[in-house]
């Protein structure tokens, strides 16, 4: 006998019942997490006019968030070594499912649909064996976990889906860390990141940079619609100016963007987030650390201009050109002559500025 | 939950220093603290690399003591990681550890299986895996049964020369730059130097204090104690040797003469530190498990776990009350970013 989820599902496959979509939840643009000016956390929807629609209340401390393609329904990531993930109705705010991380492995923090919105894939770290993990959770089952797969390096971090397809891009950092020693890196000599392409949980490409650069650990990515991925680094090496920002395409080499000396050094070596642009002729990244937002031109594969941004972080495409955010509270459109202090909310952003994607 | 032990990161903001004078800091740092460090690990690599070529034999008490005096001077300069530790990955080649994937010891043994001659040859050493060099591959070669060190080889001989004199010629390079250069480098800021600003310079120093405070307290305390169902004692820094609690006597000891430099003449902050730093001597004065094998039962446990949490007092005082004195400020993404 048909159970009632059973039967609301037959009623959804017949179309007898509206599906929740993400305008019934006030249509953000965005998602990012937050610390609230009285220590507690939060899951904010932006709008595209970069006002706060919801925040949902988080247990901890929040990094990433994934958006579901089309139900209005967002899964937040602790920050690592967290091992659980909480899958959220933005319409309620209610918490509708729970991902835990099986024995043995913990998640980075960043996860990616699949184009359907069947299967979350999630970054992890199987901690004992100091391999990267790719778990598979069930959408349509309450995130039961359904499958995992090697993520085709160590210290997995970002994952993207490239745009019309189901292919995944994985930022395997290649730093290797234990639950035990907390944030300890554990292998900086020895640290091999990449970029890998998997497909039905195959590898199907890597791309390295080359020996000179193994210190440049591969963290947070951006795709275009075609195909281009972007992806900013962390350095672990000595000081020095040195790339922070690459270009990627399948079948291509990878490219480092150019900047001058002074400019690298102002990044102080670190990503925090990465976007590219919605006509793809333009990346950004955010350095907390060196406290500016750099803006590339991919075409010229050289700096275009820095925009000095205290604790910057979240960065994002906007109507036009880029939205970023910051941990002072600043949400700030990059090219509207704005500056981070015309945009003040009493909300912490955290790293990541997720966008709500248009299904592709 | 597990709690989340943030990482160390500085973010650039106007100095809030009360009229501290950053270059009297800086200068008090590098001439008391940094090169003497720096002299005394070339030196004794120097004795240690003397000791090996003297008598190769593991269980001899002058190339142990040898060992024991080298391997503290390095532990005493190990949060000194900029500038000449990190040309040609030297502090890597002197201090391959946490090895969580165990190469070090599977690069020794093929090394010595295979007798290849590179492990005789101490001048194309620095051409083999960092794994297998340094005084953490030395501790399997002097203390690991699997490696023999009661009945060593004529290979097994050699490959300790070769490691030492290795040991030697990285610590004398690292203590070359700093008299030549690097001291200079970090007293004398200027615009187009590496150091542009004092309180540049001085944020390098705060962060080896930061970082080195870190590694100790997550590390060197937090592998052995893994989590109470599943403690990992032999995890624990050179517990072969028995040295595991005497390296955080070291390197704490260390840690607050830079600590205490840094204060400059704030005496209130020297003195909560002084007494953040006494808690933990005195814990460590009782402690009495040298290669953190109590880990392993609960009393040990609270023990080390207690100590975990006197350093990670320590560690709130210079965050909330150092960095701001000296310049630096962390942000809510700078401070601990992913």
């Amino acid at each position: 006998m048909a159970n009632r989820r059973q039967f609301l599902t037959g009623l959804l496959a017949a179309g007898l019942v509206p599906r929740p979509t993400w305008a019934d939840a006030g249509s953000p643009a965005y998602l990012a997490a937050a610390a609230r000016p009285d220590g507690s956390y939060a899951l904010c929807g932006l709008g595209a006019g970069r006002d706060v629609l919801f925040q949902i209340h988080l247990p901890d401390r929040g990094h990433a968030a994934a958006a579901h393609p089309t139900r209005p329904e967002a899964v937040a990531f602790a920050r690592r070594p967290g091992t659980f993930a909480i899958v959220l109705d933005c319409r309620s705010g209610a918490q509708t499912a729970i991902l835990s991380a099986p024995e043995g492995r913990h998640f980075y923090g960043h996860g990616a649909f699949s184009a359907d919105g069947h299967w979350l894939y999630t970054t992890e770290n199987d901690y004992e064996a100091g391999e990267g993990r790719i778990g598979v959770w069930d959408a349509t089952r309450d995130y039961a976990r359904a499958d995992e797969f090697a993520s085709g390096g160590v210290g997995p971090h970002d994952i993207k889906r490239l745009p019309g397809s189901d292919v995944l891009v994985v930022a395997n950092g290649g730093i290797e860390t234990h639950p035990d020693t907390g944030r300890t890196k554990l292998n900086i000599p020895v640290m091999a990141p990449n970029l890998t392409y998997v497909a039905d949980g195959q590898v199907v490409d890597t791309a390295e940079l080359g020996r000179e650069w193994y210190k440049n650990s591969i963290r947070h990515l951006a795709v275009a619609p075609d195909g281009l991925v972007a992806f900013g680094m962390q350095w672990e090496g000595a000081d020095g100016p040195v790339p922070v920002v690459g270009l990627h395409r399948r079948g291509e080499e990878a490219v480092l963007l150019d900047a001058s000396d002074e400019a690298m050094r102002q990044m102080q070596g670190y990503v925090g987030s990465i976007a590219l642009d919605a006509q793809a002729s333009k990346v950004a990244v955010t350095s907390p650390r060196g406290g500016v937002v750099q803006v590339f031109d991919v075409a010229a594969r050289r700096l275009d201009h820095t925009i000095v941004a205290t604790d910057a972080s979240g960065i994002a495409p906007g109507k036009s050109g880029f939205v970023a955010t910051s941990g002072l509270g600043a949400f700030w459109a990059l090219d509207a002559n704005e500056t981070p202090a015309d945009s003040r909310h009493d909300l912490a952003w955290d790293n990541h500025l997720v966008p709500i994607s248009n299904p592709a | 939950m597990r709690r989340i032990l943030c990482a160390i990161a500085v973010v650039l903001l106007p100095s809030t220093s009360f009229g501290q004078d950053l270059q009297a800091i800086t200068d008090d740092v590098v001439q008391g603290h940094i090169l003497p460090r720096f002299d005394n690990l070339k030196e004794t690599s120097d004795t240690l690399a003397a000791a090996a070529a003297d008598d190769c034999s593991p269980m001899v008490e002058q190339l142990r003591t040898a060992y024991a005096d080298a391997f503290d001077a390095w532990i005493a300069a190990s949060h000194l990681r900029f500038g000449p530790t990190e040309v040609d990955d030297r502090a890597f080649a002197l201090a391959f550890w946490p090895d969580s994937r165990g190469v070090t010891p599977k690069t020794l043994a093929a090394l010595i299986a295979d007798e290849d001659p590179i492990g005789a040859a101490p001048a194309k050493y620095a051409d083999v895996s960092v794994a297998a060099r340094g005084f953490y591959a030395l501790e399997f070669l002097l203390y690991d049964e699997a490696f023999s060190p009661s009945a060593v080889s004529d290979y097994g001989c050699k490959l300790i020369q070769t490691v030492t004199a290795d040991i030697a010629a990285t610590t004398t390079a690292i203590d070359q730059d700093w008299q030549q250069d690097y001291a200079t480098t970090l007293t004398n800021p200027s615009a187009d130097a590496h150091y542009r600003t004092d309180q540049e310079a001085a944020q390098e120093l705060f962060k080896a204090l930061s970082t080195g405070l870190e590694f100790t307290a997550d590390t060197r305390l937090g592998r052995p104690l893994g989590t109470f169902d599943r403690p990992r004692p032999t995890r624990a820094e050179v517990w072969r040797s028995g040295r595991s609690q005497h390296h955080v006597e070291v390197s704490l000891a260390s840690l607050k003469d830079l600590a205490m430099r840094l204060t400059g003449d704030n005496a209130g902050l020297q003195e909560r530190l002084v007494a953040a730093f006494g808690r933990a001597e005195a814990q460590l004065a009782t402690l009495d498990d040298p290669a953190f094998a109590g880990v392993a039962d609960p009393q040990g446990r609270f023990k080390v776990e207690a100590l975990q949490t006197s350093l990670s007092g320590i560690r709130t005082i210079i965050r909330d009350e150092l960095g701001p004195q000296l310049g630096v400020e962390a942000g809510f993404n700078a401070l601990d970013g992913d």
